[in-house]
């Protein structure tokens, strides 16, 4: 033990409480950045020779919880996937209109119902008729702006999955370059800390569309998979296809063409079922939307307009077996094998609405009559109302069968749309719920300045003791000298 | 050494969420209070809106009620007040028309036929009643007036009780004119009856009567046996002439009770429109309590919950402002 090896161990104690105010420095700065990981510096004492050297610097520690972190990114995956579906059952509800608002189908419904009632009190009054013509269309228009409400959520569904997917497979990228970065600084033996971070905050952004289990490998080096079991990142990064397309009606369907599935390295996955490898984030939830709740909801109301259409045909003693009715399917008769998408092709029958070169009268002597007949006579007008107003078993599979008036069928139709939206919204707030805890626990193990500063205390005592024996060993070097002068 | 520590953004995003948590019940109680409407009206009623759009479907239908009720209570009332228009007309010249025989002169008879032509008239003027419009005599055909002119009338009797000797003649030609199809079938110019005219959910009134119900024809058939005497039939033999005065006013004394029963069928349809729009206005206002109880929020309820959640939000700023002056940092100056 000699003079000046106390001097270097003094030193390494200096140098260790830099790198250890640097790291601080670090963890302070970055109190709320997202995605940074409190580290430490590991310390041990240093041993050469089989004697104690001062101190050396281990390496830095990220302070990470992974367990913890694992549990976190499925929560926030399933949050992102009932985040997307209560968010469309909800714009469902809206197009069909809230039960008090007065542009609900249901309101446009009792408006029109109203008008049969006053016309029949009153058949020759023009202003009546045309107060049928008027709701009928607003009804028809009701129908249409649902149709294409729901029609355009379905389109921005297919855009989002498009970007979604672009986006993976630009995050799948980065990761693998990130991956051979850290092959080589860890081989190098650097401090990959910042590395991993990003690493870890590109993961969290694949794991909201898709979630993924890491799962680690030798030189920090991590394979992804989704938990449904897909590979997304081994080796090399996975190549995800899928085709976004323009416009979409009603008819288009995966299944029966005309819109994309997706592809991992060429080759096809379901997008739906327990086959599916990519459900449980926004990816499967957007998939679902396209392909299941927006066609079911197509289906509820193309069952509605279909009754509605169905209920108006064959009481018209004027027109011909067979013949479109007050509503036609784009001007003509309904063909029962083509029902999909009707809810937005609804239209007033154009024999009776003057705005397509009809006239009113039709309203009341039929829609075949060719001249106007006694203005007094309700009788056909009394028949549309019975036929609007009485039970009728729904012909249509999209909705549960049931013996119904039209306004039932509107109420059980809105009452539906309420009902999977709450349900939707109360799965929404359980996944929300336990992201929030996940994520507050996540937050705790986060930087505390506190702490921080409780350290910084210690490292300053720390470094001013190292110095003081530098200081000290300085005085007995200069003590030998003086002894020579 | 394992340390307790917990991390600042912990705190910031504890805080955070629940004052945003709370600001939007703030905002739902505000809202609440000032419109009385549940802002999510489907979480209200646990997602089955059924109850509250059949109460709105109901309040809309009943509405509509409310005007055909209106207008069939204006028809009933013109229809009413026709028919015992007709009866004072026919009142006020039976007994005169019954002594033309036995009592008056052939001056006066004349007199007497004169005076039904103008009854005649008035009654036809009565027939013709148009209510807002609306011919309340002509069913269907609501655009035109059930009868002609008198005029026209008179002369097609005269026609059809060309070569008539006597009275009798006359009145078998004037009876077979008013039920023949083509006599006064023909000169009717209405259609067919009107339809009932829905006045409550799955109730109707019958508004049918047309100018060809028996009473009224057979009112009217009265009064034009008197006034052919006044066209100049069976010109020159006053004793017939007096006879045919006679025989009208029996047929109008022989058609008051159908006037009458007429009459009351027209009122029974009246008290059934009062009766419905009665019951419409009492079923208007307890669906309308009903739609507010089920369709409302409770101001009481809202106002209270406003109240406490504000407390809420300002107890959460407080301890805000003093947590985030809880640091070492500040210490350590």
């Amino acid at each position: 033990m000699s003079v000046t090896s106390a001097l270097a161990g003094a030193l390494s104690g200096l140098s260790a409480t830099s790198r250890q105010a640097e790291i601080l420095s670090s963890n302070v700065a970055n109190a709320t950045t997202p995605g940074y990981v409190r580290r430490e510096v590991g310390l041990g004492a240093a041993v050469l020779a089989g004697h104690g050297q001062g101190v050396q610097i281990l390496g830095v520690r990220r302070d990470v919880d992974r367990h913890l972190l694992g549990e976190r990114r499925l929560a926030e995956a399933g949050t992102g996937d009932r985040d997307v579906r209560a968010g469309f059952l909800q714009r469902v509800e809206r197009a069909l209109g809230s039960a008090d608002s007065p542009s609900s189908l249901a309101a446009r419904l009792a408006a029109f119902d109203q008008a049969l009632v006053e016309a029949a009190g009153r058949p020759e009054s023009q202003a009546r008729l045309n107060g049928i013509a008027t709701t009928a269309r607003s009804l028809i228009a009701g129908f249409a702006a649902a149709t294409t409400d729901i029609q355009t959520a379905r389109a921005a569904a297919d855009r989002r999955i498009g970007e979604e997917v672009t986006r993976l497979n630009a995050t799948l990228q980065q990761l693998h370059e990130l991956n051979v970065n850290l092959r080589s600084f860890t081989g190098a033996g650097r401090d990959v800390s910042a590395l991993l971070d990003e690493r870890q905050r590109l993961v969290d952004q694949i794991s909201a569309i898709v979630p993924v289990r890491e799962v680690p490998r030798d030189l920090n080096q991590i394979a992804l998979f989704t938990t449904g079991g897909a590979p997304l990142l081994e080796g090399s990064a996975a190549e995800i296809g899928f085709t976004p397309v323009h416009t979409i009606t009603p008819e288009m369907t995966q299944a029966l063409g005309g819109l994309s599935g997706i592809t991992i390295n060429g080759r096809p996955f379901d997008t739906a079922g327990s086959a599916s490898p990519i459900l449980g984030g926004t990816l499967g939830a957007l998939f679902s939307v396209r392909d299941e709740l927006a066609v079911s909801a197509q289906g509820k109301l193309d069952a509605a307009a279909r009754d509605l259409v169905e209920r108006f045909s064959g009481i018209d003693p004027t027109l011909a077996p067979g013949a479109a009715g007050l509503f036609t399917d784009a001007g003509g008769a309904f063909d029962p094998l083509d029902e999909v998408g009707l809810a937005g092709r609804l239209r007033l029958n154009p024999a009776a609405d003057p705005d397509q070169g009809g006239a009113l009268f039709r309203l009341r002597d039929g829609l075949g009559a060719a001249t106007e007949g006694p203005p007094g006579n309700g009788t056909l007008l009394s028949a549309l109302h019975s036929a609007l107003t009485g039970a009728r078993p729904l012909s249509s599979t999209g909705f549960p069968a049931g013996n119904r008036s039209f306004a039932a069928l509107a109420s059980d139709i809105l009452s539906d749309a309420a009902a999977l939206r709450l349900s939707a919204q109360s799965e929404q707030s359980f996944t929300a719920a336990r992201l929030t805890a996940l994520t507050d626990l996540e937050a705790q193990n986060g930087i505390d300045t506190d702490r921080e500063m409780q350290e910084l205390l210690v490292i300053e005592k720390n470094y001013a003791a190292n110095a003081k024996v530098i200081q000290a060993v300085a005085d007995m070097i200069d003590t030998l000298i003086r002894l020579d002068g | 050494m394992t340390r307790i520590s917990v991390g600042d953004a912990s705190m910031t995003n504890i805080l955070a969420r629940q004052g945003s948590d709370l600001r939007a019940q703030v905002q739902r109680a505000a809202q609440e209070v000032t419109t009385g409407r549940h802002t999510d009206i489907g979480k209200a009623m646990r997602g089955d809106v059924a109850p509250l759009l059949a109460v709105d479907a109901s309040l809309a239908r009943l509405a509509a009620y409310r005007t055909s009720t209106t207008d069939a209570a204006f028809q009933a009332a013109a229809q009413q007040s026709a028919v015992s228009g007709l009866s004072q007309l026919a009142a006020g010249i039976t007994m005169t028309l019954m002594g033309a025989r036995d009592v008056q002169t052939p001056a006066q008879v004349n007199a007497t036929a004169a005076e039904a032509r103008g009854r005649l008239a008035s009654a036809m003027g009565l027939v013709n009643t148009q209510a807002s419009g609306r011919a309340v005599f002509s069913g269907v055909a609501t655009d035109t007036v059930p009868l002609g002119s008198a005029e026209d009338m008179l002369a097609a009797l005269e026609t059809a009780a060309a070569g008539a000797l006597t009275a009798g003649d006359v009145e078998t030609a004037v009876n077979g004119w008013f039920s023949d199809p083509l006599g006064f079938g023909l000169f009717y110019q209405g259609g067919a009856a009107l339809s009932a005219v829905p006045v409550a959910p799955g109730e109707t009134a019958d508004l049918s009567t047309t100018a060809m119900d028996p009473a009224i024809r057979d009112t009217l058939a009265g009064f034009a046996m008197a006034a052919l005497i006044d066209r100049g039939v069976l010109a020159g033999n006053a004793e017939e002439r007096a006879r045919l005065a006679q025989t009208a006013g029996q047929t109008l004394l022989r058609t008051e009770d159908a006037r009458i029963t007429l009459s009351a069928r027209i009122g029974t349809v009246e008290a059934r429109i009062e009766a419905a729009r009665t019951r419409n206005a009492a079923e208007e206002t307890s669906l309308g309590i009903l739609r507010a109880d089920i369709g409302s929020v409770d101001p009481y309820e809202a106002a209270t919950r406003l109240e406490a959640v504000r407390a809420q939000l300002e107890s959460l700023y407080l301890v805000t402002a003093r947590v985030s002056r809880l640091s070492l940092t500040e210490y350590l100056r």
